[in-house]
C-alpha cells in the first residue's frame, strides 16, 4: 500500500505538487493520470525517496521508503527509461543492485528471462532500442520480487505487442496481491489497464474512483421519446433538469437519472418510446476534468 | 550511524559497478601508461643528456625525477574519481542507485571504499615500478636511490598516496558537481591553474599561500628532501588528506540534502 498525506512539493519557483493525499490499494491496478507536468512524476519521486517533500509524507507499508531495509524487496520502479550506464550490460546493471539489496544472482537471469532480455544480457545496454530499455527497467523493478510497483509512462517506446505484455503484466501482478501503481498522460491506456484511477492536474488532486465510478459521475444526458414531448418538457423542467429539445418527440435530459426521467413520465402518463443513457467515455470525462488544469496547452482547445 | 549491517552489500554493488565499465578499466590503464611510460621517457632522457649538463648534478633528485610521470598520471585519477560518480548522473543511474540504498551515506561510503581500494593498488603498483624501472635506466651513469633508504621507500610510497588522495577528490568533485566537464574543469584549475595565480602573487605570499597547494604539497610527498618554504612530506599528507576529508564530507551533507 502507498500512502500520500499533505504532500506539497515546492521548486525554487514552482509547486510541483500541492497537499496531495492519496492512498493506493494492493491487489488491483491504480492509473495515475494527469496532463503532462502535473506532479505525476515528482510524486512518484517522493515516494520513493529521491526528491524530499517540502511538505507532508509518504509511505510505503506504513514507512518512509529512507526506513525501509532492502527496499528493493518491497518496492520496485520503473522511473526512467534506460536510466542505465550506456556502457554497462544489461545483467552487470541488474547484478549490482541485486548486491545492494541481498538478492542472489540466480534472480537477475530469472528477470532477465521473464522480460525477454536473455539474449542479450551481456550486450551493452547503450546499444538497446527504447523499448529495450523500457523492459530492462521493468526487469529491475521486479528484482526483488516486490509487494508493491511504481511504473512512470511504462509504455512509452514499447511497440504494440509489448504494450499488450505490459498490461498483462499489470493485471498479473495486482491478481498476485500487489500494489500496482501506473502513471499515464494517455485516458485510453489507463481505461484499458486500470481498476481504479486517480486524476491530478497542476499538482492537485482532481478525482479518484473505479473507472465506471468516473464515467458515472460525468454528467451524462438521457434522450427520451414519447408521446407527449410538451408535457414531458415541462414536468422535466419542474424537476430541476437541463432539457434540450433534439427533434419533434425526442428530448435530451441533463442533471436527472433514466431512473428518474422514467418515474416521472409515468406518474405524467406519458408514454416512452425511448429512454436512453448517453454516457460520456472516460476521454471525454478526462478531458473535461483536467481542461482547467493543462500546463502547456496548446492555445485553442 | 554505526556500522550498518548493509554497508558490505553496497560495496559490492559498487565494486560491480566500477569493474563493469570501460570508463574505469581505461582510466587505470591510463594511470600506469602515464606513470610508467612518462617516468621511462623522463629517466631515459636524464641519462643520455647527463654528462652534457653538470650543473643540473647539484641536488638532483633520483627519487622524484623517477616519479615524474605522476604529474600525468593525477589527472587520470582524478577523471576516475570523477566519472565514478558523475556517469551515475549523467546516465540517470543514480535514482536506481538511491532506491536501492536510500541511506545515501552509505553510497558515498562504499563507492570512497571501492575507488581508494583501487586507487591504492594501481598508484602503488605504478609508482613501485615506475620508481624501479628508473633506477635500472639511471644505473652507471647517474646517482640511484635504494628502496632500503627510509627517506626514499617514504618518498615512492606518497607518491602512490598522492595519486590514491587526488581521486578521492575527484570523486568528492563529482558529488557536488555532478557533471563531468565540470569536475574536469575544476580538478585541472585546482593542480595547474592555482600555481599560476599564485605565481603572479607578491613572493612573501607565494611562500605562504604556495605550500597549501595540491601540487606543491605532491612535490614535498615525492621527494626525498622537500623544496624550500614547502611542508615537509608528512605535513603535507595530512593537509592533502585534510582536504580530501573535507571536501568529502561537505559533498555526503549536501547529498543528503539535495533531490536526487
Amino acid at each position: 500500500m502507498i500512502a500520500i498525506e499533505h504532500l506539497t512539493k515546492r521548486y525554487r519557483t514552482t509547486v510541483a505538487v500541492d497537499d496531495l493525499d492519496l492512498v493506493v490499494q494492493p491487489g488491483v491496478v491504480t492509473g495515475f493520470l494527469g496532463p503532462n507536468g502535473s506532479g505525476k512524476s515528482t510524486t512518484m519521486r517522493v515516494i520513493m525517496g529521491l526528491d524530499r517533500p517540502s511538505r507532508g509524507r509518504a509511505t510505503v507499508n506504513g514507512q518512509p521508503y529512507h526506513d525501509l531495509r532492502d527496499p528493493l524487496r518491497e518496492v520496485g520502479a520503473l522511473l526512467e527509461a534506460k536510466a542505465v550506464n550506456p556502457g554497462r550490460s544489461a545483467r552487470n546493471h541488474l547484478r549490482a543492485l541485486a548486491a545492494s539489496n541481498k538478492i542472489p544472482y540466480s534472480r537477475v537471469d530469472e528477470v532477465l528471462e521473464f522480460v525477454g532480455l536473455a539474449s542479450v544480457a551481456t550486450k551493452r545496454v547503450g546499444d538497446f532500442s527504447l523499448g529495450m530499455g523500457q523492459r530492462l527497467g521493468i526487469a529491475a523493478a521486479l528484482l526483488g520480487d516486490p509487494g508493491v510497483l511504481l511504473f512512470d509512462e511504462p509504455v512509452n517506446g514499447l511497440d504494440p505487442e509489448g504494450i499488450r505484455w505490459i498490461r498483462d503484466l499489470f493485471r498479473s501482478l495486482a491478481a498476485e496481491g500487489r500494489t500496482v501503481f501506473v502513471s499515464s498522460h494517455l485516458m485510453s491506456e489507463m481505461a484499458v489497464t486500470a481498476d481504479q484511477i486517480i486524476v491530478i492536474g497542476r499538482g492537485h488532486l482532481i478525482t479518484q474512483g473505479s473507472v465506471s465510478d468516473l464515467t458515472a459521475a460525468a454528467k451524462g444526458a438521457v434522450v427520451v421519446r414519447g408521446n407527449d414531448r410538451e408535457r414531458l418538457e415541462r414536468v422535466l423542467r419542474a424537476a430541476g433538469a437541463t432539457v434540450e429539445i433534439v427533434n419533434d418527440d425526442a428530448l435530451r435530459v441533463g442533471e436527472l437519472t433514466a431512473e428518474a426521467v422514467g418515474q416521472l413520465a409515468f406518474d405524467e402518463g406519458v408514454v416512452l418510446f425511448e429512454l436512453t443513457p448517453e454516457r460520456a467515455s472516460l476521454e471525454e470525462v478526462y478531458m473535461t476534468l483536467t481542461a482547467g488544469a493543462v500546463e502547456y496547452g496548446s492555445g485553442a482547445s | 550511524m554505526s556500522a550498518h549491517p548493509t554497508l558490505a552489500s553496497v560495496i559490492r554493488s559498487e565494486w560491480i559497478k566500477f569493474r563493469s565499465v570501460r570508463s574505469s578499466i581505461m582510466g587505470v590503464a591510463i594511470t600506469f601508461v602515464l606513470t610508467i611510460g612518462i617516468g621511462a621517457l623522463i629517466t631515459a632522457s636524464i641519462r643520455t643528456h647527463w654528462s652534457a649538463h653538470p650543473a643540473a648534478h647539484i641536488g638532483f633528485d633520483p627519487v622524484t625525477t623517477s616519479l615524474g610521470g605522476t604529474l600525468f598520471a593525477q589527472f587520470a585519477v582524478g577523471v576516475i574519481g570523477a566519472l565514478f560518480v558523475t556517469s551515475e548522473y549523467s546516465s540517470g543511474s543514480i535514482r536506481a542507485t538511491f532506491a536501492a540504498t536510500p541511506r545515501r551515506v552509505e553510497v558515498v561510503l562504499a563507492k570512497l571504499v571501492v575507488l581508494v581500494g583501487s586507487l591504492l593498488v594501481v598508484s602503488e603498483v605504478a609508482v613501485f615500478v615506475t620508481f624501479l624501472m628508473g633506477q635500472a635506466i639511471y644505473a652507471g651513469v647517474v646517482p640511484t636511490a635504494s628502496l632500503s633508504t627510509p627517506t626514499v621507500l617514504r618518498a615512492v610510497l606518497f607518491g602512490g598516496l598522492y595519486l590514491t588522495l587526488l581521486g578521492i577528490i575527484g570523486m568528492a568533485l563529482g558529488w557536488l558537481l555532478r557533471q563531468s566537464a565540470a569536475c574536469i574543469s575544476v580538478f585541472t584549475s585546482l593542480i595547474l591553474v592555482l600555481p599560476i595565480v599564485t605565481f603572479l602573487l607578491p613572493s612573501s605570499w607565494q611562500n605562504t599561500i604556495g605550500r597549501f597547494e595540491p601540487s606543491t604539497l605532491g612535490q614535498s610527498m615525492e621527494s626525498v628532501s622537500p623544496p624550500a618554504h614547502a611542508f615537509s612530506a608528512g605535513a603535507s599528507l595530512l593537509v592533502l588528506a585534510l582536504y580530501a576529508a573535507v571536501l568529502m564530507a561537505v559533498a555526503a551533507a549536501a547529498l543528503t540534502r539535495r533531490d536526487a
